[in-house]
């Protein structure tokens, strides 16, 4: 069987969006929602929180794969550079071809898995997040 | 007055979290989907973002530890195990994994496992960078 295509997923991040994403996870850290306080560290403003641009990330694999993301679903990244309101934000998740786990003791050795290369990148094509999403294959 | 809280950089390798009890409510999972745009034919047929329930559990930690100014989230994994039913009781568990210390900066990987009563739902490693002494 072919290793399924993910289509990437774009988002305009907005301070607004970041203001909505601190009230839903508790995070009030004042980089993400004080402009003021954020002007003055080495960042130069607000920033987003990881976890949010990794939130397009996880909803990019769940709309190519759905329960099966939610059941098998597997992220590792890197956050390599802060995403800025007025950023446009696009995921995109290239194939790396079909893998066995190997994890002795655990009920899914042996199961095959996609696994694909994930970044999400700002316009200039700057690199925010790397990093592998691997799911079950059918 | 509220007791200061402990830095997550000060804590040990090998600190166990104390199990939390966690739940998401729907009205929980529709804010986290509203705020980050999710509108995936999944989360409109009323399912949770698989995502929610590991931002949930990194809230639990915000509540009960500091990150001091300057912290960075550096790297983050997760595996979901299972979809999760809003209003689920659950229990987080968690562990300081590993814990080191370069230019000044406190490296600390936190591994944690949000589960249900039929077992796990999402467990994860949190790699954090904090400024050293701050606390």
């Amino acid at each position: 069987m072919e290793q399924p295509s993910v289509p990437p997923l774009s988002r305009a991040l907005t301070q607004d969006a970041i203001n909505a994403y601190a009230d839903a996870a508790g995070d009030h850290n004042p980089i993400h929602v004080d402009e003021t306080f954020a002007r003055a560290t080495p960042f130069g403003g607000t920033i987003a929180h990881g976890m949010l641009v990794l939130a397009y990330v996880s909803e990019t694999m769940t709309r190519a794969f759905g329960d099966a993301w939610a059941r098998t679903g597997r992220l590792k990244v890197r956050f390599k550079a802060p995403a800025r309101p007025g950023d446009t934000l696009t995921v995109t998740a290239e194939p790396k071809g079909r893998a066995v786990e190997d994890s002795p003791g655990r009920e899914e050795n042996g199961q095959a898995r996609w696994e694909y290369a994930v970044t999400c990148a700002n316009a200039a094509g700057e690199a925010l997040i790397t990093g592998t999403a691997s799911v079950e294959a059918a | 007055m509220p007791a200061a809280k402990t830095s997550i950089a000060a804590l040990p390798r090998g600190h166990v979290f104390p199990p939390a009890p966690v739940r998401l409510t729907a009205a929980d999972a529709a804010a986290y989907a509203a705020a980050t745009g999710d509108c995936s034919d999944y989360v409109a047929a009323g399912h949770v973002p698989p995502l929610a329930v590991a931002a949930l559990a990194l809230r639990l930690l915000l509540e009960a530890y500091e990150l001091p100014p300057g912290s960075l989230h550096t790297g983050q994994e997760v595996e979901f195990r299972a979809p999760l039913r809003p209003d689920a009781e659950l229990a987080m568990t968690g562990e300081v994994a590993q814990r080191s210390e370069r230019a000044g900066m406190v490296i600390s990987v936190i591994e944690f496992t949000v589960s249900g009563d039929g077992g796990p739902i999402v467990s994860g490693r949190t790699t954090v960078m904090a400024p050293q002494g701050e606390s």
